[in-house]
């Protein structure tokens, strides 16, 4: 059984000038080696969480335990081996790309080649233009770079591919996976379902600031999802769609008929996906 | 090299790339300027008002406004997930604020010391333009933490200036009589003045001088205690 690294208890949470909790009672635990997902949409309590989990919030109700030992019980030392990434841009404008990674770099005892970093996300040649020069998504990207200065054993990442295009979306969750693959341990807060259904070995959804349910991406799916499958075949010249039940389908006379005898053009599981699964649990929608 | 010696570090980087160390030199050899329009049996005059505004109202400015910056670009925020104290936070912008009110008042003193006969009393000026900087930063920073946004940061800043400042101006220029004295004492920036005019060889009595620095501490420990330290995390992470 891998280590526990965060176990989230009773975790409640008011702001001074708001009535409601932005976190009311959530339970949660987070293994070694792990990517544990935060799934919800803005204002669901997820940032809230994060920021109490890297001590940010305090005045919190329950319990948080990080390597068995209580979350309050720790000094700034704690800040060594963790690694944040926040939701907007965090540089100063006026300093390069490669004077910002110098400054926070020399915060901490141990440091890493940002060089690599750079070079992996595809900052390496604007590292000596001003930060307040960078697009949104290069932004992000030197946040990414941010988190990882100090070779942190835990990641805190928020809505981590935020204002990215497809292509450096793809290297920022290959190297997240990287980070677990070498036994980091991360907390992904998002309201993106391909970063969680790519990403996470497992997803709390949560809105108004409960935890409606916890599993492995394939354990909703099986969970909540539709067993069915629909086939697509030409018919007097058009394509026609007929839907099976899943189970049984072997013995289905109708479908193995049909698949013998029409031109099959496609045929697809009817997988539901996790957009539909979270609307189903928590009747809210995610996007936003 | 421990974290608040880096901090300080990247304070005066900042400082200079941000242009605000430069803008200061700017405004010296502006008041330098004036001092030489002026003239030499005047200017002299003029020199410790100047210096007075320099430590009380530029602090002030410099605290907040940046402060306000840094909070736009989120960079206060990823500070405190440093493994820095909270403390070496804040003294690092106070020590970069100090320093330069101390470059003013050592540049302002041997201007007047070398040419316009002031006499200058340097073992005051350091020490007294240490202490006024310090105060005013915390001003600074509880304006900061105290607003909403940046006109709300100017607006109390102006109010500070119009209620606290300018009356401490119309006295030092004998607008306003000795009967204002008592009253002017509840002002941050009459008991700056107070030291500033001693520092120039002014004849103050020593009871004002022992109540001047006592206030001036006093406030600095109250707005540290009870409005920077609490306040500063919930303005830093407020998005």
């Amino acid at each position: 059984m891998a280590k526990k690294i965060i176990e989230v208890k009773n975790l409640r949470f008011t702001y001074q000038k708001d009535a409601v909790k932005a976190v009311d009672g959530i339970d949660f635990t987070v293994h070694e080696g792990e990517i544990f997902g935060l799934l919800g949409p803005s204002g669901a309590g997820k940032s809230t969480t994060q920021k109490i989990l890297i001590r940010l919030l305090k005045g919190y109700e329950g319990s948080i335990s990080y390597f068995g030992k209580d979350l309050s019980t720790y000094d700034n030392t704690f800040y060594e081996d963790i690694g944040v990434g926040f939701e907007l841009p965090v540089h100063f404008s006026k300093l390069t790309g490669a004077e910002n990674m110098a400054f926070f770099s020399k915060l901490y005892k141990k440091q890493v080649d940002v060089g690599p970093l750079l070079k992996r996300v595809g900052l390496y040649e604007d590292k000596d233009r001003l930060v307040g020069e960078y697009s949104k998504g290069m932004k992000m990207r030197l946040n990414f770079v941010r988190a990882l200065l100090n070779d942190p054993k835990v990641l805190f990442l928020d809505e981590v591919t935020n204002g990215l295009d497809p292509k450096n979306a793809r290297i920022i969750k290959d190297m997240i996976r990287e980070f677990k693959e070498a036994g980091g341990t991360v907390i992904l807060s998002t309201h993106l379902m391909n970063d969680v259904e790519e990403l996470c070995d497992n997803i709390a959804f949560i809105s108004s600031g409960k935890i409606r349910e916890i599993a492995t991406p394939r354990a909703l799916k099986l969970k909540h999802g539709r067993r069915i499958v629909d086939v697509e075949y030409q018919h007097n010249g058009q394509t026609t769609t007929e839907t099976f039940e899943l189970d049984d389908i072997g013995n289905n006379a109708d479908f193995l008929n049909l698949i013998k005898t029409r031109e099959i053009e496609t045929i697809h599981s009817g997988e539901t996906s996790l957009d539909d699964i979270f609307i189903k649990v928590t009747g809210e929608q995610i996007h936003e | 090299m421990n974290n608040l010696t880096r901090l300080v570090a990247g304070e005066f980087q900042r400082l200079a790339k941000y242009k605000i160390l430069q803008s200061g030199l700017g405004v010296t050899v502006l008041w330098v300027l004036v001092l030489f329009l002026i003239g030499r049996d005047e200017g002299g005059l003029f020199i410790p008002l100047f210096l007075f505004m320099d430590l009380t109202m530029m602090t002030v400015l410099l605290i907040g406004a940046g402060l306000f910056y840094e909070r736009q670009e989120n960079t206060l925020k990823t500070l405190l997930i440093t493994p820095t104290k909270l403390s070496h936070i804040i003294f690092s912008k106070l020590i970069s604020a100090v320093y330069i009110a101390l470059q003013s008042a050592v540049f302002l003193g041997l201007l007047g010391y070398l040419f316009f006969d002031s006499t200058v009393k340097f073992y005051y000026l350091l020490p007294f333009t240490l202490l006024i900087a310090l105060t005013h930063a915390m001003i600074g920073y509880t304006f900061s933490v105290l607003v909403k946004d940046f006109t709300g940061l100017l607006a109390a800043i102006m109010s500070y200036m119009i209620l606290f400042a300018f009356p401490s101006i119309f006295y030092a220029l004998d607008i306003l009589g000795d009967t204002w004295e008592y009253l002017l004492l509840i002002s941050p920036t009459h008991g700056s003045m107070l030291l500033v005019d001693l520092s120039f060889g002014k004849s103050v009595a020593p009871a004002l001088i022992i109540l001047s620095v006592l206030y001036l501490v006093a406030l600095s420990f109250i707005l540290a205690k009870f409005i920077v330290f609490p306040k500063y995390i919930e303005k830093a992470i407020k998005e």
